[in-house]
């Protein structure tokens, strides 16, 4: 039988990768990607609890706005992202000084 | 529908705002060239509309809950929202495109939205009595403040430091998330009053473990937004590399906001309201986390100011500290507490946009922001050194200066809960932090240099400004016994749905 | 084992193999492509917990709208014809260990936990969300209005080349 665990072990996967990625990427839009797996996390948490605990839709209710919240971040990241692409004339966005520290 | 309407009567100011945030990005859209005078009057307009209503607010004594529960007007909130309101309204008229140097030549009406939109995120922040809108507000401050930083589009430093920015707070808010889903699963419900309902009710030894989780989880979305140590990193770059108009506006406005969300938060969901003051519910102790936090962050924002050369960095760990300062109120867990805080960042408020303002105006006519160009100022700006003076002793928590009335009330508060250790190691991060900021003070009154250079011709406005700015600082002792009626006035939080 | 047993498996493991990849991999297109199948099989996940319109919000602006972004974002900002695409990783080990440390907390958290059973059975969501939305959280809705208003100017402003007064 599949339960409310079931999907927070998921949850909780996908949060330790991402936090992995976060800890141990250098390129930025690496970086971005795995804070999107940690938000997905989140809302595969929201999103069980909804159907298993809570018994309300509330967190279903989260997880949409947390969607809304994660397409505006990620475009105005990769909007900085470009523009600084194109300051420093290289593709390589690897960059120590902005992640150190 | 009578909801709506109810609602919507108690959010005046926050309606004024969107009004006028509506309204800017109308005429820069379709306005003609001489729009930028119009777009400024109508941000200054809507912000001093705002102001009034806030004011209204505070005189009505309103103390209820709005939009099915989501937001709370209470009295402690209608303070908080006067400081809020006062310190967006005083940055756009103390600052301009024409005394920073670094907004030279660019579009306007974007940053007068984006500031009008930052007061409001923060009204709403501050506010916020619901995971959900807890969340959107904060993501909402987080985002305007991201792209206010990025406005310096030319600039590779600044891009770095917004880039670095919304990294960091992208990962501490989706941390935060995680936390406020764990307490959504716990309690079955996403209103603050119906947590703390369900925590008040005791929870089950199992459950500790996961309330404790949900504090770590959701002190890193808290953090950040006050810059408290560990999540302060991001402070130093992107005080640097923001414009000094924004940085003023950024070390002043989500750190108020995320301070008083961070003491509903603790207060309205994880404490019950005794008489007069706030109880744990006997579970976890969450002041003594916040204790060690607070311990790490003025420390570590002291030590690392101590040698520092640039002006907006060092004035960074200075606000790093002060949020560590900051959050000896919250830990106090008392009215006295709680009302420490409100009148440190009233105090803060105005230390702090003084001493932007005189870094802005250096480099307006020097262009520097670096402090070994500082020397030889007493000579050639001394309006503008006395102020500065008068900002630094502020700043330290000298009498018979304004932040020394801020730190008496919080020390006083931590005292009182007989945390005397705590108030030790804050006396004695005050005395780190006078060494800096007195070397400021000595680099600009006693330091040889400079003297090939001109006197600054700063403009009236300008000078008119680091006065009344000078005079913030001195003048409020005088009237000691009004701030504490306001204040006192000001400590009742919303209990209820 | 029952047929939603073993489709949430399939998901599950979908998810998470594929997160592995999208943290682990050298070049940003594996990851990207990784991302995706991530999100699809997330959204596998909410049809399986009964959330059927977040399932479709979901796929329409997760894989429809931001991973797009993100590809743009990675083919603007790199040669296509270096094909190299790759990019370093740094203390593979202590992020390794913090990371484990996390899972294991938070598995913890989730197993030993007593999570109240309130249990709402699978039935469609989307008028009952529509309701809410206008309801009980109708000042978030608007609120999310503002913040994307000011994703949207803050993204074609920073993204603008000229700068004009």
């Amino acid at each position: 039988m599949i339960g409310l665990q079931h999907y927070l072990v998921v949850a909780a996967a996908l949060f330790s990768l991402g936090v992995l990625g976060l800890l141990t990427r250098r390129n930025a839009v690496h970086v971005l990607m795995s804070i999107e797996l940690i938000l997905n996390s989140a809302n595969v948490n929201l999103v069980a609890f909804s159907r298993y605990a809570a018994g309300n839709l509330g967190g279903q209710v989260f997880a949409v706005f947390v969607i809304v919240v994660a397409a505006a971040e990620v475009a105005v990241a990769l909007a900085i992202v470009l523009t600084l692409y194109r300051l420093r004339r290289t593709p390589n966005l690897d960059d120590a000084d902005i992640l150190k520290g | 529908m009578e909801e709506l309407t109810r609602s919507l009567a108690w959010f005046r100011p926050e309606l004024a705002l969107v009004l006028g945030l509506v309204a800017v990005v109308v005429v820069d859209s379709v306005g003609p060239a001489s729009r930028n005078l119009a777009m400024r009057l109508l941000t200054l307009g809507a912000l001093a509309a705002a102001l009034g209503f806030a004011l209204e607010l505070q005189a009505e004594g309103a103390n209820a809950a709005l939009f099915s529960g989501m937001l709370v007007v209470d009295p402690l909130g209608a303070a908080f929202k006067l400081v809020l309101i006062a310190a967006g309204l005083l940055t756009m008229l103390a600052f301009s495109f024409r005394n920073s140097r670094e907004l030279h030549g660019l579009g306007q009406g974007e940053l007068f939205a984006l500031v009008l939109a930052l007061v409001l995120s923060c009204l709403l922040l501050a506010a916020s009595n619901d995971i959900v809108m807890l969340y959107l507000a904060l993501e909402m401050v987080s985002l305007t403040s991201y792209v206010m930083v990025a406005y310096l589009k030319g600039d590779r430093m600044s891009n770095e430091a917004s880039l670095k920015y919304v990294l960091f707070g992208a990962a501490s808010t989706g941390t935060m998330l995680y936390g406020l889903s764990l307490l959504y699963g716990l309690s079955g419900t996403t209103s603050l009053p119906g947590i703390q309902e369900y925590l008040a009710g005791g929870i089950p030894d199992g459950n500790r473990f996961a309330v404790y989780a949900v504090t770590l989880l959701v002190l890193a979305g808290f953090g950040f937004k006050i810059a408290a140590v560990p999540f302060h990193f991001w402070c130093p770059d992107v005080y640097q590399g923001a414009a000094t108009p924004v940085t003023a506006l950024l070390s002043v406005l989500p750190k108020a906001a995320g301070l008083a969300i961070t003491m509903r938060f603790f207060y309205g969901a994880l404490s019950v309201p005794e008489a007069g003051a706030w109880d744990l519910m006997g579970s976890i102790h969450w002041p003594a986390l916040l204790m060690l936090v607070s311990v790490l962050t003025m420390t570590i924002g002291n030590v690392a100011a101590l040698t520092q050369t640039n002006m907006k960095r060092l004035l960074a760990y200075s606000s790093i500290a002060h949020a560590g300062f900051l959050l000896m109120g919250v830990v106090a867990l008392s009215e006295n507490g709680a009302r420490g805080l409100l009148v440190y960042l009233a105090a803060y408020l105005v230390m702090n946009l003084g001493a932007f303002l005189v870094v802005t105006l250096v480099h307006l006519h020097d262009g520097s922001f670096d402090l070994r160009d500082y020397p030889g100022l007493h000579r050639r700006a001394p309006l503008l050194t006395l102020a500065m003076a008068f900002f630094l002793l502020s700043l330290v928590g000298i009498p018979p200066f304004v932040g020394f009335l801020a730190k008496l009330y919080v020390f006083a508060a931590v005292i009182e809960k007989g945390m005397g250790l705590y108030a030790t190691i804050g006396a004695i991060n005050v005395a780190i932090s006078a060494y800096y900021y007195f070397k400021v003070l000595k680099v600009m009154t006693i330091d040889p240099g400079n003297e090939d250079k001109p006197p600054l011709p700063l403009a009236l406005a300008d000078r008119a400004w680091l006065v009344a700015f000078a005079l913030a600082n001195l003048v409020p002792l005088l009237f000691w016994d009004r701030i504490e009626g306001w204040a006192r006035g000001a400590l009742v939080l919303y209990a209820g749905r | 084992m029952t047929g939603e047993a073993a489709v949430f498996w399939i998901f599950a493991s979908l998810t998470v193999a594929s997160a592995a990849v999208v943290v682990l991999s050298r070049t940003l297109i594996y990851s990207a492509f990784a991302l995706l199948v991530t999100f699809f099989g997330v959204a596998g996940l909410y049809v399986l917990l009964g959330a059927d319109f977040l399932a479709a919000t979901q796929l329409l602006i997760y894989v429809g709208g931001i991973l797009v972004l993100l590809l743009f974002g990675v083919m603007l900002t790199h040669r296509i014809y270096d094909l190299e695409l790759r990019t370093e990783t740094t203390q593979i080990a202590s992020g390794l260990i913090v990371a484990a440390g996390l899972f294991v907390i938070l598995i913890a958290v989730g197993l030993k936990t007593e999570w109240p059973g309130v249990v709402r059975p699978p039935a469609p969501t989307t008028t009952e969300i529509g309701r809410l939305f206008l309801g009980d959280y109708l000042l978030p809705f608007e609120a999310a209005s503002v913040l994307l208003l000011v994703a949207l100017m803050g993204a074609a402003m920073i993204v603008r080349r000229r700068t004009d007064a």
